[in-house]
């Protein structure tokens, strides 16, 4: 009964502030509601007793990916919050394409998705058995992972690398 | 579920103990960093109020009070009115997971015909024993960038800005630095939990076949290098000098907080001092043994945990006191300075002990 007042409760919280994502003008209003969307659902992984998940939700998402968003935003200063779309065509297409996933998601979930109480294998989520897995079983997909975030380091370096020349003429690196 | 009432009532009172201990570190923190700021500068400080003017925090706090709570025309108002609250939270949340005292038994006890801890009962003195602790305190202290951030924001004031984005892009380099420090404490462990990280720190060991040291992580060879990267990270995760960028005073006027006052501004001071001392509580479990009182086994009695509660108590203050101590005697770095440090430096420092401890791990002495 408590689990499900406070599962409803952070469902409600979450939905809402999606909602509030896609809807407001305001790009950092915006951002900050993502941030406390994914801590809902953080919520939603402590009740599905996957402590770990949940921590790795907030630390993750909440923490670094949200900050550096919030980071840009406030760099590049957006300030046009009644400006119109430029093109109409997008607008439509992103309407078009985001229903379509929503109406395939519904159906899936609606097919496949297991609405009984218990999982059919038992549930494990702890840092230990998740570490045993993706070094074990899931090695080289993990090892794929980490060549392609390299290489997206690389390429970040590249695109970043002028300042070497400039290290030259004042001695000092200027970014 | 069922609820244990005994349980319940037990964790009330754990948290009641940990808010009033977290709510009284504020004003005394202030007045050692006056009276201790003035030590070191060869001058009296404040002493009017009270004997060596203890009593000014709460002239200050009345100050705070009286004061008109001004909210700038073209601010951001809700987000302008949240933020301070969104980072005093993390603060004062993060305690949450680091116990403070050795556990011990409640023995059984009859009081007014009502059996009270049926079989003995263990009163562990931590607020929240949860199996990821050490990932909580990480997931907070990420958390408590937002309440820069967001006030830098909405304050709509450039210097303001200037400090939230500043914070934000300290907090993440610095964060890493402070996870990977932390990953070798983990590593020896073999555990998540805090409570398993200061057991594992009790008893002694043999340093070189000559000295009897307690086991604390900060004394082990294999550890001393993350002990350093984890309080410097420390350091920049609460915004203290040499790397109080958010602020800044001299360059940004008082940086996130220009815009605040009345007790707006008075919840950031505290979110500041409760943030140091959320940290020197985790750096006093992860490295300085926790509750453990050095050479001495401490009794599973009520005297036991007293001790060592007050042992905790002990090296959070003086981990404080070093907050204050490194604030008044170290110049603040330049930004540049300051992320090739975070990056060039301390990561490859936190690196090469996970390797060294691995290596210890491997050559099975520790």
């Amino acid at each position: 009964m408590f689990e499900y007042l406070i599962f409803f409760f952070f469902a409600a919280v979450a939905v809402i502030f999606a909602l509030v994502v896609i809807l407001h003008r305001n790009p950092v209003v915006g951002a900050l509601s993502l941030v406390v969307s994914f801590f809902a659902l953080a919520v939603m992984y402590v009740l599905l007793d996957a402590p770990f998940m949940a921590a790795l939700q907030i630390i993750v998402y909440s923490g670094a990916i949200m900050v550096l968003f919030l980071f840009v935003i406030m760099l590049l200063n957006l300030q046009h919050e009644k400006e119109p779309s430029t093109r109409p065509v997008q607008q439509w297409l992103g309407y078009l394409t985001s229903s379509a996933f929503a109406i395939s998601l519904v159906y899936y979930l609606g097919k496949y998705a297991v609405m009984s109480g218990a999982l059919p294998v038992p549930f494990i989520a702890d840092a230990r058995a998740i570490g045993r897995r993706m070094f074990e079983a899931y090695i080289f997909p993990f090892e794929a992972v980490s060549i392609l975030l390299l290489a997206a380091i690389v390429g970040a370096l590249m695109l970043t690398g002028r300042s070497e020349q400039r290290e030259n003429t004042s001695g000092e690196v200027i970014r | 579920m069922a609820f244990d009432t005994t349980d319940v009532i037990l964790s009330l009172v754990k948290i009641a103990i940990v808010l009033a201990m977290m709510l009284q570190v504020t004003p005394i923190m202030a007045w050692v960093e006056r009276r201790g700021s003035a030590l070191m500068q060869d001058r009296p400080g404040p002493n009017r109020v009270g004997p060596f003017g203890l009593f000014q925090a709460f002239a200050d706090a009345l100050k705070f009070i009286l004061k008109e709570d001004i909210i700038p025309a073209r601010a951001h108002k809700w987000l302008y009115t949240l933020a301070p609250a969104i980072g005093l939270l993390p603060a004062l949340t993060t305690i949450a997971v680091v116990p403070w005292g050795r556990p011990f038994l409640l023995a059984e006890r009859e009081v007014g015909g009502r059996i009270l801890f049926e079989g003995g009962r263990w009163f562990v003195p931590v607020v929240a024993d949860v199996s990821v602790g050490i990932l909580v305190v990480f997931a907070l202290a990420s958390f408590s960038v937002y309440g820069i951030t967001t006030a830098g924001w909405a304050s709509n004031n450039k210097y303001s800005l200037f400090g939230g984005i500043r914070a934000s892009a300290q907090m993440i380099s610095y964060e890493l630095a402070l996870t990977l420090a932390a990953v070798s404490v983990l590593l020896a462990t073999g555990s998540l939990k805090l409570t398993d990280v200061v057991w594992h720190q009790t008893g002694t060991f043999v340093l070189f076949d000559t000295l009897r040291l307690p086991a604390w992580n900060v004394l082990s060879p294999s550890m001393w290098l993350s002990f350093i990267v984890f309080v410097v990270a420390a350091f920049a995760e609460t915004n203290r000098l040499p790397f109080d960028f958010a602020e800044a005073d001299a360059e940004l006027v008082a940086g996130y907080h220009t815009e605040y006052s009345s007790m707006k501004f008075a919840l950031f001071f505290m979110a500041e001092y409760m943030a140091m001392a959320s940290m020197s509580a985790v750096i006093a479990t992860l490295y300085l043994g926790g509750w453990d009182i050095p050479w001495y086994n401490e009794p599973p009695t009520f005297l036991g945990f007293l001790l060592s509660a007050l042992f905790f108590v002990a090296k959070v203050g003086f981990l404080l006191f070093f907050f204050v101590w490194i604030r008044w005697t170290i110049p603040r770095l330049k930004y540049d300075i300051l992320m090739r440090l975070g990056w060039k430096v301390f990561l490859p420092m936190a690196f090469v002990n996970i390797l060294l401890v691995a290596g210890f791990i491997a050559m099975r002495w520790i």
